[in-house]
């Protein structure tokens, strides 16, 4: 019925039906791509922490000179932090939450097949659990006489450890986690499974991945000459930056140490999600102002082509055309536009997809999200012919009439 | 003729004022996100040491176990073993000068303990390091060739870090601790304008060493080593042990992990290099070392950068987008150039009808389509440089503030090659899309649209 005045009619605006086509082939392209690219940025990005991580204070230091008895040390220093008013518990540590280093593996069975499971080792004191805040799902917490002490590389594996909830539910499933044994290398003896904790956050390594709550607490304290310790640190509310100052003078106390930082497990969350995150933002931006720019040079395109057929309209509406009609005349026409460069779009997707897969490495291209681009890019283009058709529909049909 | 025509687009581009803002904008907001891409690409790929880059040569040769994955390119090669990287520079080779390079963390703290002990990453290296890579200095000299041999505690500062300890003062002469060793101070170093460190392949544009060591101190002390070792599998699990507790260990293995710098002033002596390598490679043979076939490099600065820069480039899906956003882009222009134009037809056609012929019509709109061009790319240069502002901003919050402003505003400025390259691109690129809308308007019939009135 319709369809052929319009073909008639794109034929004799060849350009600009093709400029039109064209833009909506691109924008699409480069939306999809640039949505892709973000949601597969920021998937896990943001979790919950299940940490009171505006009040735990994390200290990184380390000794380098030989001559310092570390255990003393180490003692002393804890003693030195607990005395801080405003300090609530303190546990000498070595991973910390957020920023956990290469996942190490753990072992239901021994033996050369054993399957392993990725994990962090979080060592602690008998005051971990509390100083993170953890609560106990099953089982218990270990005691202060549980605790491996040691120069590192000396001491024993822990003979009992305790594992986070997604833990025991990779490991275990439905079953309890309570009495079994778990290998924490291939070549040791078994550690026995004594408590369940709450999920909190390792780090982007395990987060990655998909695993971001899976670890294993060992009640294990470890010293070595130009290594940790570190400190963790729980405080009173609101007490974290404060702080600071006295827990680095008590710490300075024993010379011959340095320290690497001190904040609050705030700044380092933020530090594992911030470089993705920025770069999710400024990809958004592009996108949105990519579509902006498409959609009012579109809008901008149609009604010059609006403005350039009043009469043909008027003419219409002399003869009987209803407002609808012309408002629907217009929309077909866009539409088909819009159709040919989607269909377009998505073949030059596909195509960026696959060179941009071919210097990464890895696919990133999510079916999901292209179907998303196309019928959102689709909408866009029916409410830029929209406003400028309502306002053709409104020609008089006198106008005919007037001028010749 | 000119200077009519000039004014006939001025008056035309003021005409329709909105459709011009609106064209220009369109034409700026995508020079602005492509220029922005490009100057980060342009200042991440600069050439380091350009005067000298043909004159100095990377030395890498593969002395791995037979059963290890072939290396055929350059940047994926290991480095040297610590006893190579001397032999080589002991021998009659046809360089005129050797350094060594590998990394270390460092504590450096003052003997009265005034000053809180900082991190330094530190590079060691040998006397040639500063003279081969033209380091300028504010305070003192390079450590002497004798120290080179007898491991004498000396150290070079560089700016900063003279700052912290020193307060900016002359400091030669002075004495602080590198961990628990005390060591003399014996020069500093003025702001080396290095562009990106390309002595350790790291290439960073932000982050600076702030300490150079002899490599015989740092053996005679054990100083730790911040790098990786490459060594034979057997030896895997002693890595973690050299790195840190036994560098004689270290320096016995088959390990590598020293980067050979050599100076070779005459290009065609580069060639006899690579024969003294072989002969090199071929005498340890016979010792029973390098397994494997010959497989070496002797790779000019030049080569390096351009090799890494090859492997860097593309990786950004900005660099991806930024071209596309650019046409999409000049397609919003183009319809809005043409919408302008069709509305002129009767003007034209009374033109034409008046005598006016088409060359003198199309350069009039050339011109004026030039004039927008211009316009465009400076208000894309406006926005671009709001852009690297964004992203500077950006790299500093993503780094956790642990660069500065300061030590990033090079890598992010606009000079006047990329400011000129935006303006160029934006005048050929809407003059390429404005030939199809001129072409239809000069054709238009004289007199044709003149009817209807």
């Amino acid at each position: 019925m319709e369809i052929r005045p319009i073909l008639l009619s794109m034929k004799h605006n060849k350009f600009l039906s093709m400029v039109i086509s064209l833009q909506v082939m691109l924008t699409v392209t480069v939306l999809t791509l640039a949505v892709s690219i973000t949601n597969q940025t920021l998937s896990q990005w943001n979790m919950p922490s299940g940490l009171d991580h505006d009040n735990i204070v994390s200290v990184r230091t380390q000794f380098f000179d030989p001559s310092v008895n570390l255990e003393q040390a180490i003692i002393n220093d804890v003693n030195r932090i607990k005395k801080i008013p405003g300090v609530l518990d303190v546990t000498p540590n070595k991973e910390i939450p957020f920023d956990a280093g290469r996942p190490s593996r753990v072992y239901l069975d021994s033996g050369e097949e054993a399957q392993g499971y990725n994990t962090n080792f979080f060592d602690m004191d008998e005051n971990g659990p509390a100083v993170l805040g953890l609560t106990l799902i099953a089982g218990r917490f270990y005691q202060a006489n549980e605790v491996v002490r040691g120069q590192d590389n000396e001491v024993n594996s822990p003979s009992v450890v305790m594992i986070s909830e997604d833990m025991a539910t990779e490991l275990f499933g439905e079953k309890s986690a309570l009495g079994k044994t778990l290998y924490l290398s291939k070549d040791n003896n078994p550690a026995q499974i004594i408590g369940v904790y709450s999920n909190f956050m390792n780090g982007e390594r395990l987060n990655g991945r998909g695993k971001s709550y899976h670890s294993v607490l060992r009640p294990t304290v470890t010293w070595a000459h130009n290594a940790n310790p570190n400190y963790l640190i729980s405080v009173e509310k609101g007490a974290g930056p404060r702080l600071f100052d006295p827990i680095q003078e008590a710490l300075y106390k024993i010379p011959g140490r340095y320290i690497y930082g001190i904040e609050r497990l705030k700044r380092t969350q933020k530090r594992m999600y911030d470089g993705r995150g920025s770069q999710g933002a400024i990809l958004l931006v592009v996108s949105v102002v990519l579509v902006l720019i498409a959609s009012f040079g579109i809008a901008g395109l149609v009604s010059f082509l609006i403005t350039q057929r009043r009469k043909q309209i008027g003419i219409r509406r002399a003869l009987g055309g209803t407002k609808w009609s012309v408002v629907r005349y217009f929309i077909v026409e866009n539409s088909i536009l819009t159709l040919i460069g989607l269909a377009g779009g998505f073949g030059l997707t596909m195509t960026f997809a696959y060179i941009m897969a071919q210097n990464i490495g890895d696919s990133f291209l999510q079916f999901d999200v292209l179907i998303g681009c196309l019928c959102f890019v689709w909408l866009i283009n029916i409410c830029a012919v929209w406003l400028p058709a309502r306002r053709a529909a409104q020609v008089s049909p006198a106008i005919v009439t007037r001028s010749s | 003729m000119f200077a009519y025509n000039f004014q006939l687009a001025l008056r035309s581009i003021r005409q329709r004022k909105y459709l011009t803002i609106l064209m220009v904008m369109a034409i700026g907001i995508g020079i602005g996100l492509l220029i922005t891409v490009q100057t980060m690409a342009y200042h991440n790929q600069k050439m380091p040491l350009a005067h000298k880059a043909n004159d100095i040569y990377f030395i890498q040769a593969d002395n791995r176990e037979l059963g290890a994955d072939p290396i055929v390119r350059q940047p994926f090669m290991i480095y040297l073993t610590h006893r190579d990287a001397t032999n080589l520079m002991q021998g009659q080779s046809p360089a005129t000068a050797h350094t060594t390079v590998w990394k270390s963390d460092i504590i450096l703290n003052s003997l009265s303990q005034e000053v809180r002990p900082f991190r330094s990453a530190t590079t060691v290296t040998n006397s040639s390091f500063f003279s081969m890579f033209d380091v300028p200095f504010l305070y003192g000299a390079p450590w002497d060739a004798q120290s080179d041999i007898d491991g004498a505690p000396v150290i070079v500062l560089t700016k900063e870090s003279n700052e912290l300890l020193f307060g900016g003062e002359n400091s030669v002469g002075k004495q602080l601790r590198i961990n628990e060793h005390a060591v003399t101070v014996v020069g500093v170093l003025d702001t080396w304008d290095i562009k990106r460190r390309f002595y350790d392949e790291s290439y960073s544009t932000s982050r600076h060493d702030t300490a150079f060591i002899s490599d015989s101190f740092a053996i005679k002390n054990n100083i730790m080593r911040n790098e990786r070792l490459d060594c034979l599998p057997e030896n895997r699990d002693k890595r973690g042990f050299w790195r840190t507790n036994d560098i004689q260990g270290l320096i016995n293995s088959e390990c590598n992990f020293v980067r050979l710098w050599a100076q070779i002033d005459d290009e065609s002596r580069a060639e006899d290099y690579e024969t003294y390598l072989v002969n090199y490679v071929n005498s340890q043979k016979e010792l029973g070392r390098f397994p494997r076939e010959m497989n070496n490099f002797v790779t000019s600065l030049h080569t390096m950068v351009t090799l890494a820069n090859e492997l860097r480039s593309g990786n950004d899906p900005l660099s991806f987008i930024a071209p596309l956003f650019f046409i999409v882009c000049l397609l919003n222009a183009i319809g809005i150039l043409l919408a302008k134009f069709m509305r002129k037809t009767s003007e034209v056609s009374l033109r034409r009808a008046l005598g006016a012929n088409k060359a003198m019509l199309m350069n009039q709109y050339l011109l004026e389509i030039i004039v927008i061009g211009v316009m465009g790319g400076i208000v894309g240069c406006a926005l671009a440089y709001l852009g690297l502002q964004g992203m500077m901003r950006v790299m500093v919050y993503q780094s956790d503030y642990s660069v500065t402003i300061d030590n990033l505003r090079h890598a992010f400025s606009l000079d006047l090659w990329m400011i000129s390259k935006a303006v160029v691109i934006s005048v050929i690129s809407t003059v390429i899309v404005g030939l199809y809308p001129i072409w239809r308007i000069v054709n238009i019939a004289p007199a044709s649209q003149l009817k209807s009135q």
